[in-house]
């Protein structure tokens, strides 16, 4: 079955007449269309945040550093950069949740994929915000373009997350032409400028053949495009670390181990995403057991993965036991950060890799649950990655100053890192009050064209 | 009692001023150091000389340093002058001359308890010169400056970055062409 043009209605630009369609812009359009009290005090709180975030960036860039931050000569990299690996990690959502499983044919993909695609635009975006925080003088970016060598990793890095966030743009954008067709046409007593910005942003759709055409393959490029960038930006992140000598962070490995621990978070972030937008906005007819059912054995799946990669990592350097490696080894196993790396190992990788293997597990508010706990995990994960090994120097010094010897983040760091997780919150919800978080005509154009899988088993 | 032990205080407080005054005024005594090179049986050598009253001063303490970018690095041990008020060091033959072709060679006598601190400064062209100018500068590699990065390397980067930003613009113009249908498709009606 191919799609149908044009019903004999008021509104000439709609592309699928199917009833139940029409039931299925009304539920998604709902949100949109009334904000109830807890989510205007739920933005207002993300705002405040967001605020203190500022101020404290503030303090940070007219006070002293040495007073305002707690990095020192030796742990020179501190939480800043472990958020930004965490968020440049969380922004490969998009690529497993949207593009792998669009390309492979997974037709339940298709309520999932705005979700995702909003999710890794955000996160993208205060990646790279982080990376400015944790920058000794912003105002020297500047001399990155002008004096930067393409050979440098740092380079790289800009480039690619330059890319990944205009590819990711562009890619959430194009499908969401329909969606603000379908926005202009229905949605009633909104601002003007709202309905204005559906006008401009809908570009005169009309759901013409020829329009099709061009959007599906626009589409289609993107799609599989974002997935080389999306791998490549998170190596390239994990170079950063991986092309220095120190030796906690020099291993051939790191690359696919950063990628496959980008892909758990993606899966996990993506199960506590859809919980959120399945109670706040009632969307449990599109969001149903069935997706948690495939995103609990998907988390299985990429824990497992995981683990693996951290055998290589831990368990092969461990087994030699050199020098200043198995100083920062046998700090994380049994020494000062054991009892938070074991928690990690559990929360992050054992509990998600068994739990979800039983049906009960993968039930959604318990698997919502061990998905909460594997993104926590994932973030002191980042941490541990970053954090302790800087603590051991390479050239032993005398008489360091204690504050050396030990890295535990500021206020003013920890308010600029809470700053940036209530803005990723913040451009989410954000969205999903102006558009719809679900692509109607992408889940109606499957329905239309026999896909049954797309919101419940066949 | 009470009295003698005053006494005793004030005679004590007495010498102790007149001990240090003459004490001040000994590391007041004026010095000056001067430094020269030259070359004995083919060892390059140079000489520190600290005179007071234009006479040589007998066991001062003479370090000597060569100038660096970020500091100043010290030429073997300090050695102490002998009668005539004469340092000798044994000149190095290894070290990497300046930008000039020469080296700033710097003698430093430090809190020297007669003469307190004193410094001389020459230029002697006794370091290698290297040749920076020449092929290993040049040479293309992945820590070379960004001019001189490898010519595979630039092209490669240069593909993959034209062939993905290519894309995204080609893209763009499609949503255009989107719009444009559109306006097409009123103007025909």
């Amino acid at each position: 079955m191919s799609q149908k043009n044009i019903t004999s209605d008021n509104h000439p630009h709609e592309t699928f007449t199917q009833e139940e369609y029409m039931i299925m812009k009304d539920d998604l359009l709902r949100p949109i269309q009334k904000i109830g009290l807890a989510g205007k005090i739920w933005i207002a709180f993300l705002v405040m945040i967001c605020l203190a975030g500022i101020y404290a960036y503030y303090i940070q860039e007219t006070k002293s550093k040495y007073v305002t931050v707690s990095l020192r000569d030796y742990t020179m990299w501190g939480v800043y950069i472990s958020n930004f690996v965490f968020f440049v990690a969380l922004s490969l959502i998009g690529v497993l949740m949207s593009a792998v499983l669009k390309l492979t044919h997974f037709e339940w993909y298709r309520p999932l994929s705005r979700i995702a695609e909003i999710i890794a635009v955000a996160a993208i975006m205060l990646a790279g915000v982080s990376i400015v925080a944790a920058m000794g003088r912003p105002d020297r970016l500047y001399y990155l373009v002008t004096h930067g060598r393409i050979q440098s990793p740092i380079v790289w890095d800009i480039l690619v997350i330059l890319t990944y966030v205009t590819t990711s743009i562009v890619l959430l954008f194009i499908p969401l032409i329909p969606s603000l067709s379908t926005c202009r046409n229905h949605l009633k007593n909104m601002p003007k400028w709202q309905m204005k910005m559906y006008e401009i942003f809908s570009f005169g759709w009309e759901g013409s053949a020829e329009q099709w055409k061009i959007l599906k393959k626009s589409v289609r490029i993107l799609t599989i495009m974002v997935v080389p960038l999306g791998v490549s930006i998170h190596t390239v992140t994990a170079w950063l670390f991986a092309t220095t000598l120190r030796s906690e962070w020099d291993s051939t490995n790191f690359g696919a181990y950063f990628v496959s621990g980008a892909f758990l978070l993606g899966v996990a972030g993506m199960v506590v995403a859809v919980f959120v937008f399945r109670k706040a906005y009632k969307l449990e007819k599109y969001l149903t057991p069935m997706h948690f059912d495939k995103l609990g054995m998907a988390l299985v799946f990429m824990s497992w993965v995981y683990i693996y990669f951290n055998i290589n990592e831990y368990l092969v350097p461990a087994y030699k036991m050199d020098g200043l490696h198995a100083n920062h080894l046998l700090n994380l196993f049994i020494g000062d950060e054991a009892f938070f790396y074991w928690s990690v190992i559990l929360f992050g990788m054992g509990i998600p890799a068994i739990l979800p293997l039983f049906p009960a597990m993968r039930k959604p508010l318990p698997l919502a649950i061990i998905a909460i706990g594997v993104v926590i995990a994932a973030w002191f994960k980042r941490y541990l990655i970053v954090i302790p090994g800087l603590v051991h120097p390479y050239l032993p010094i005398q008489d360091v100053p204690d504050s050396w010897k030990h890295y535990s983040p500021s206020l003013v760091e920890m308010t600029i890192v809470s700053a940036t997780f209530a803005a990723m919150l913040l451009i989410v919800t954000l969205f999903s009050r102006f558009f719809p978080i679900i692509s109607v005509w992408e889940v109606a154009e499957g329905k239309l064209e026999g896909k049954d899988e797309i919101i419940n088993y066949k | 009692m009470i009295n003698q032990m005053k006494v005793y205080i004030y005679f004590l407080i007495m010498c102790m001023s007149v001990f240090f005054t003459s004490v001040s005024y000994a590391q007041e005594k004026e010095a000056k150091l001067t430094i020269s090179f030259t070359q004995i049986d083919s060892v390059n050598v140079c000489k520190a000389l600290v005179t007071s009253d234009e006479k040589g001063v007998k066991d001062v303490s003479v370090k000597l340093f060569v100038h660096r970018l970020f500091g100043l690095l010290p030429v073997g041990e300090a050695v102490s002058t002998d009668e005539n008020g004469i340092a000798i060091f044994k000149f190095p033959s290894d070290i990497p001359a300046e930008s000039n072709g020469k080296l700033s060679v710097i003698a430093k006598v430090e809190d020297d308890d007669n003469y307190g601190s004193l410094d001389a400064k020459g230029e002697i062209n006794w370091g290698i010169v290297k040749n920076l100018s020449g092929s290993e500068k040049m040479e293309r590699s992945l820590s070379a400056s960004r001019e001189r990065a490898p010519i595979y390397f630039m092209v490669t980067s240069d593909l993959i970055i034209l062939g993905i930003w290519g894309t995204l613009i080609y893209i763009v113009f499609q949503v255009f062409k989107i719009k444009r249908i559109s306006n097409a498709n009123k103007k025909n009606n």
